[in-house]
C-alpha cells in the first residue's frame, strides 16, 4: 500500500469533483479512455482521484464540468517550485556534496581487539593511510591489513571492510602460547641462592645434596647423570623443586624532602568541533606556556551505534607549581615499607616470608630502612650443559 | 475471445467460454466486489451502484457503497453489499 502511495505521488494525482451532467458516464468514457480514477465519491458530490493526466477529455462528452480540488504529487511540486531557482541549485549542489563526500572513508572503527589498544591500531592504519578523510579508492584493505599485522604481532588476523564510507577494522587477537619446557637439552639444577634445603622433590635427575644440607648460591642440587641399575650412566634434563630457607637483606632510602606539582586553579579549556577530519577552534583560549598538565577529551558523536564525522575535543590544560615539602617520620616510614615491599615483590615470586627484622636509621633529611628477612622459596635452578 | 490475446479472466478455461461467462465476479464477504469485464457505470450513489458488463446490469444495493478504484475493464465496489441483481 505505501509502494503505490509512493508511485501515485511520485506520478502526480488531481482530486476533482464532477458538477453537473452524468458523473457515471463521466467515469466510464474515462475509464474506457485509459484513465485510472481511485478514491470514487458518489452522488451529490462526485468527485475522484486520478493520474495527473488525461481525464478531462472525456468530461465535455458527458456534459459535466471538473472542478479541481486538490493536486498532489512530484509534478506540482516541481511545478511550484520553478520560480525558485535557488532552491533548484541548492538541491544540486546538495546531490554533488553528497557524491563528492561519499567517495571519502569518514569513520573508521576497530573491532576485536582486547589487548592492543584501539588508539594504537588508529594511529597505524591512519599512517598506512585510511583516515577520516581518505578516498575510498585509495584504500587498499588487504595491503592496510598486513602493514598493520607487521606492526602488532599479537595481531593473528586482520580484515578491513568498507561499508559505505565506514571503514571498519576488524581484528583476531593471538592466544599466547605457554612456554615451552625444553626437556631434550641436558641440564642440572643448581642453588639460585644461599640457604638451607628444607623440601625436596625431584622429578629427573640424581640428587646430591639432601633436606637439612646447607647450599651456597651456584651448588650443583641435583645432577643431570643419571646412572641404572646395571652402573650405565646417562644425560638427563633434571627436573626439581628444591624448597629452601633462605636470607634477603633490602634497604631502601628514602628522603624526607618531596616535591610534587600542586594545581594552582587556573584551568585554560580550549575546544575545537571536530568536523570531516577539519579541527574547528570554537573558544579563543591559546595553548598557554609554563607549567601545565593536559588532559584530553574526544566525544565523537554517533547515530544508530556508527560513528559519524563529527565530535568535540576538549584540551583542558590545568597549571600547577611544583611545591617542596617534608614528609613526617610516619609518612616517610610508610614509604620506605612501601617501596621496600615492592623490592621483595620482586626477587621472591612465588616464596613466601617466614620472618623479618626491620632496623630505620635517622638522618636529617632522610630514612634508610633495612629489612632482614628468612624466606622460603624455590631455590632450583635449571643450568644447561652443551654436549655434542 | 479478446483480439491480441485472452483476458485473464479466462485463464485455464476452454477456449469459447468467454461468451457464455461475460464477466467474472468476486466477492469478499458482503464487504468488497470486484468485477472484472465490466464496461462501464450506470448509476452511482451510496445506496445503489449499477454496472454495466456486456450482455448483463449488475445491480449492486447496500449502505455506504463507493467505488474504490475504477480502469477500463474492471472496478471494485466497497461497502455493506445487502443485494446483487443481474438484469438480462
Amino acid at each position: 500500500m505505501l509502494a503505490l502511495k509512493i508511485t501515485r505521488w511520485l506520478l502526480g494525482y488531481v482530486r476533482f469533483s464532477v458538477v453537473g451532467g452524468s458523473p457515471e458516464r463521466f467515469f466510464s468514457y474515462s475509464a474506457r479512455a485509459g484513465a485510472y480514477f481511485w478514491n470514487i465519491a458518489g452522488r451529490p458530490q462526485s468527485g475522484a482521484c486520478v493520474a495527473a493526466r488525461g481525464y478531462r477529455g472525456s468530461a465535455r462528452k458527458a456534459g459535466c464540468r471538473l472542478r479541481v480540488r486538490e493536486k498532489r504529487g512530484l509534478p506540482f511540486f516541481l511545478y511550484g517550485m520553478r520560480g525558485h531557482r535557488g532552491i533548484f541549485a541548492g538541491a544540486a549542489a546538495f546531490a554533488v556534496i553528497l557524491y563528492l563526500l561519499s567517495l571519502h572513508v569518514w569513520c573508521v572503527q576497530v573491532e576485536g581487539n582486547v589487548s592492543v589498544p584501539e588508539e594504537q591500531i588508529l594511529s597505524e592504519l591512519s599512517s598506512a593511510g585510511l583516515s577520516p578523510g581518505a578516498w575510498k579508492k585509495d584504500v587498499n584493505p588487504g595491503a592496510l591489513a598486513q602493514s598493520v599485522m607487521l606492526k602488532f604481532p599479537q595481531i593473528r588476523w586482520m580484515s578491513i571492510n568498507t561499508l559505505g564510507c565506514t571503514a571498519q577494522a576488524v581484528v583476531q587477537e593471538k592466544t599466547a602460547k605457554p612456554d615451552i619446557v625444553d626437556e631434550k637439552g641436558v641440564c642440572n639444577i643448581k642453588a639460585a641462592s644461599t640457604g638451607q634445603v628444607l623440601e625436596m622433590k625431584v622429578y629427573e635427575g640424581t640428587p646430591v645434596v639432601a633436606e637439612g644440607d646447607a647450599v651456597v648460591k651456584g651448588q650443583l642440587l641435583v645432577s643431570a647423570v643419571v646412572e641404572d641399575q646395571l652402573g650405565k650412566s646417562a644425560l638427563r634434563h633434571a627436573r626439581a623443586e628444591i624448597l629452601a630457607e633462605t636470607q634477603h637483606a633490602v634497604s631502601v632510602s628514602v628522603e624526607r624532602e618531596q616535591l610534587r606539582y600542586e594545581p594552582t586553579g587556573k584551568v585554560v579549556v580550549r575546544r575545537n568541533a571536530d568536523l570531516y577530519g577539519v579541527r574547528i577552534p570554537l573558544s579563543l583560549a591559546v595553548k598557554p606556556h609554563g607549567s601545565y598538565r593536559l588532559s584530553r577529551e574526544k566525544i565523537d558523536l554517533r547515530l544508530f551505534g556508527n560513528i559519524l564525522p563529527a565530535g568535540l575535543y576538549t584540551e583542558r590544560w590545568e597549571e600547577v607549581r611544583p611545591v617542596h615539602f617534608i614528609l613526617t617520620k610516619d609518612q616517610a616510614l610508610q614509604k620506605a615499607k612501601q617501596e621496600a615491599g615492592q623490592k621483595i615483590g620482586e626477587f621472591l615470586g612465588d616464596g613466601k616470608i617466614v620472618s623479618s627484622k626491620s632496623s630505620e636509621t635517622w638522618t636529617d633529611n632522610s630514612l634508610t630502612l633495612a629489612e632482614q628477612l628468612v624466606c622460603e622459596e624455590n631455590i632450583a635452578e635449571e643450568s644447561e650443559i652443551f654436549t655434542e | 475471445m479478446r483480439k491480441g490475446g485472452r483476458s485473464l479472466r479466462n485463464l485455464g478455461r476452454p477456449a469459447g467460454l468467454e461468451d457464455i461467462i461475460p464477466f467474472h465476479l468476486e466477492l469478499n464477504g458482503n464487504r468488497e466486489a470486484v468485477v472484472e469485464g465490466c464496461c462501464g457505470v450506470l448509476e452511482y450513489d451510496d445506496g445503489v451502484v449499477r454496472v454495466k458488463t456486456r450482455r448483463q446490469v449488475i445491480r449492486f444495493t447496500g449502505r455506504g457503497l463507493v467505488i474504490r478504484c475504477l480502469t477500463a475493464d474492471a472496478l471494485v465496489v466497497a461497502g455493506y453489499i445487502t443485494g446483487i441483481e443481474f438484469m438480462v
